[in-house]
């Protein structure tokens, strides 16, 4: 049993110490490919809606493809002022991915609220089921008994 | 040959009101001989479901002769059909477009229905059958008349025509477009069974655990369907579309995932309801929810309001899903309102340490999951009728959520298996879990020493470890103690359907994260290398035939194998498809794309190489996934050897 609960400690210390270590050290560095891929992930390719600049095989985000090669391959700006520069350069709505401000927010807020709505939910169940669990007999309940003893007793 | 095919349309046109007919009169004998208990009535159900799914094969095979006989007079064909599309492609160009597709589910959907009536012909009496098979009537009457009307795939074309474009080029270069679309359909469609099962329990107050136990493996039959289904179209993406990836997260998808997700909450749910007969109006509820998915789902991606890959042209049969999901939520509902006294639980769960507190965790995670995706999908349209503004919601969104939720439903994985009901003492889960977090050491150890690295890969691997260890745990207590009994039965084929989803959720976490790409421009005969791997441009090469002109670079791989990436051009369409080649191994897949402008004379080429580990272990995963479901199937351990193997009922245990 102690030599169990020890191990069991032991074990909790290695593989934090293993998560650590592992999710400190890095892989090999980013490559001019790994950011022209990362960008244009999150690039909404602007024929074909819902897909991104990765994905999409269309003509458009070839283009938009081509440009955030040449962009990274200069090495003058940053992800940020990439992406920007694109939004300048192509138009309109081209992020993928919904900004966290405005009405825009909600699509963020939401699903986090109704996690904790539902863990709400499940706590204030478990609280119920614990509540009503250990009755207690009342005094009419034991009497019912008593008297079903008597009568099975009086048959006998 | 014009002459004949051109009465296929009428013909099929014909057998679309036949098939109408017969749903409407069978729906109207299943709820009146229901409603008055008459056997005269109820003996009359299965020639209408017999006659609505000949008619619905006829009206089928009536578009199959169109479209390979060329029948150009039809509009449908106009749009699909052309002389040079291959046989093969020819005949799955059926269901590539939105009339087509409409006219296989109402193929699927009338065949399910007569199944049920098959299956339940010995217990017509029992008037829950009869409910539902009215219920699947309604539906299907619902489907055979989108068909006759708004989707019809026999409208007449405009004269004169001769040939036409044949299917969307995507659709016609892989063998898969026979597959994927039939079985995505098997589950989605068969979805239905489960919810006029529900509706009729509803109806006839009979609430209990009969009819779940009775509908046990038409639900488990779907989902499997839907599973496999969606594998398959994600195998499909990664042979053809040429991104490399597995999932775009497109709306169509997202469509085909949310049944998915709360059918998955359901067969898991369920089990606390056969067990203790709680969270009764919870699992009607997700049933419903489920259905009207797929209702929902058909009305975002074929109505036009959202765009994607998969989205065919617009419609008016918007209108038409919008009404029958409204009907659907508000019968449902006012069902279980009206029900409600009735499905009140009588049970509590004692302690938040118990399988079915896990199985709840489960739903609630699932839930949020659910409602997740269904949000990502939908709110580009919310922002749109709210700021007459467009906005984008992809891949990125998606994947920034669903991380969390997999882990967390890895967490699970991990300890529900070990749990007992009712109530578990943590020296149990400590004594149980011990074998099972060794596995999870040995690979975090094992991924560590590979290379790996980052939280949540790590934590993917481990908690994948952990819950392997714990599927096999009962795996192997049940074989040890019943021999390959051990294997069948839902608790045991479904730690198999369980081993499955890890090597899945393991080779998502490794392809995801430790994937390298480089761009290559290869001149002819010189050697470039990346990623330890040589790749050699031998020739640039041409294929022609009478649809299609593809170009084709051939690369040696590691001085052994030649690899032909290619871009194909679809000269009557005039689009062009990229086709990667794909070298794949136990560890490794080697990812080639040519990417363009491509010149056939040219001595060089660019090509996109992609290195992503684990990707075959995502189909292995799949077929465990398949062969667990078949597992779980089978009658477990409460059977006894000497009953009838087709006896459909089980007895709940109580």
């Amino acid at each position: 049993m102690k030599t169990r609960r020890s191990v069991w400690l032991a074990m909790f210390l290695l593989v934090a110490v293993l998560l650590v270590f592992g999710s400190t050290r890095t892989g090999s560095p980013q490559t001019q490919q790994d950011r022209i891929d990362s960008l244009t992930s999150v690039l909404a390719c602007p024929t074909c809606s819902g897909e991104s600049v990765f994905v999409s095989r269309a003509v458009a985000a070839e283009s938009i493809r081509a440009e955030v090669a040449r962009q990274v391959s200069a090495g003058l700006r940053t992800d940020e002022q990439i992406l920007s520069y694109i939004e300048q350069r192509f138009g309109g709505e081209v992020l993928l991915v919904p900004r966290a401000t405005g009405v825009d927010a909600l699509v963020w807020a939401l699903p986090v609220a109704a996690l904790v709505f539902s863990i709400f939910l499940l706590y204030s169940a478990f609280t119920k089921w614990r509540g009503n669990k250990p009755e207690s007999p009342t005094s009419d309940d034991e009497q019912i008994v008593a008297r079903a003893l008597k009568t099975n007793t009086d048959e006998q | 040959m014009f002459a004949s095919a051109g009465i296929s349309g009428t013909v099929g046109r014909a057998f679309l009101l036949v098939g109408f007919i017969g749903a409407v009169f069978g729906a109207f004998a299943a709820f009146t001989g229901a409603r008055r208990n008459d056997p005269q009535i109820i003996r009359l159900i299965p020639r209408f479901s017999t006659l609505s799914f000949a008619a619905a094969v006829g009206a089928f095979a009536a578009m199959e002769y169109a479209m390979i006989t060329r029948d150009f007079s039809l509009a449908y064909v106009q749009k699909v059909g052309s002389w040079s599309t291959p046989a093969l492609y020819n005949f799955a160009a059926v269901w590539s477009a939105l009339e087509g597709s409409i006219l296989m589910w109402v193929l699927v959907l009338a065949g399910y229905t007569a199944a049920v009536s098959f299956w339940v012909r010995k217990r017509m009496q029992d008037l829950i059958a009869s409910w539902a098979l009215g219920v699947m009537f309604v539906v299907s009457a619902f489907f055979f008349l989108v068909s006759f009307f708004p989707a019809n795939p026999f409208a007449a074309g405009a004269p004169g025509v001769l040939d036409g474009p044949g299917p969307n080029p995507l659709l016609q270069n892989h063998i898969l477009v026979m597959f994927h679309p039939p079985i995505l359909y098997l589950g989605y469609v068969g979805v239905t069974v489960p919810f006029a099962f529900a509706i009729a329990a509803l109806i006839t107050g009979r609430v209990g655990e009969g009819w779940l136990v009775a509908t046990r493996r038409w639900s488990l039959f779907a989902w499997g369907f839907l599973t496999f289904g969606i594998a398959l179209g994600s195998w499909w993406s990664y042979e053809v579309l040429g991104w490399s990836g597995v999932w775009a997260w497109d709306p169509v998808e997202n469509a085909s995932l949310l049944p998915w997700i709360t059918g998955t909450a359901y067969i898991h749910s369920v089990l606390v309801q056969e067990r203790r007969g709680m969270l009764r109006v919870w699992n009607i509820s997700l049933l419903v929810a489920t259905f009207s998915l797929t209702i929902l789902g058909t009305f975002l991606t074929r109505s036009g309001v959202l765009n994607s890959v998969h989205a065919f042209s617009e419609s008016s049969i918007g209108s038409w899903f919008l009404a029958l999901f409204a009907v659907i939520l508000v019968v449902s509902i006012g069902l279980i309102g009206w029900r409600g006294d009735k499905l009140r639980s009588p049970g509590v769960i004692d302690s938040p340490l118990s399988r079915e507190a896990a199985f709840l965790a489960n739903n609630v995670l699932f839930a949020v999951f659910a409602f997740v995706v269904l949000l990502g999908t939908v709110f580009p349209l919310i922002i749109e009728a709210l700021q007459n503004r467009q906005i984008a919601v992809g891949a990125p969104f998606f994947d920034k959520l669903s991380m969390p939720i997999g882990l967390a439903l890895l967490t699970l994985m991990a300890i529900a298996p070990v749990l007992p009901w009712r109530k578990a003492s943590t020296e149990t889960l400590r004594q149980r879990l011990f074998w099972p977090a060794w596995c999870g050491v040995a690979a975090l150890v094992a991924s560590l020493l590979l290379g790996a690295y980052g939280l949540a890969p790590l934590l993917t691997f481990t908690l994948g470890g952990i819950s392997a260890g714990a599927a096999m745990r009962q795996v192997v207590l049940a074989t040890r103690r019943q021999g390959w009994r051990g294997l069948v039965g839902r608790a045991n084929g479904g730690m198999i359907v369980h081993l499955g989803v890890i090597l899945i959720a393991v080779a998502l976490g490794a392809s995801n994260s430790f994937s390298k790409s480089q761009e290559l421009s290869l001149v002819a005969n010189v050697e470039a290398s990346f990623s330890g791997h040589t790749f050699e441009l031998k020739d640039v090469v041409e294929v022609r035939d009478d649809r299609s002109i593809s170009v084709k670079a051939l690369v040696l791989v590691d001085g052994k194998k030649i690899y032909a990436p290619a871009i194909t051009k679809y000269t009557r369409i005039g689009m062009n498809v990229g086709t990667p080649s794909v070298r794949t191994s136990l560890t490794t897949d080697i990812y080639l794309t040519l990417e363009p402008p491509v010149r056939q004379d040219a001595n060089e080429a660019r090509i996109k190489v992609f290195i992503k580990p684990m990707i075959i272990w995502l189909w292995i995963g799949t077929a465990l996934m398949a062969v667990g479901t078949v597992l779980a199937a089978f009658p477990g351990r409460r059977r006894k050897p000497t009953d009838a193997t087709s006896a459909p009922i089980e007895v709940a245990a109580p």
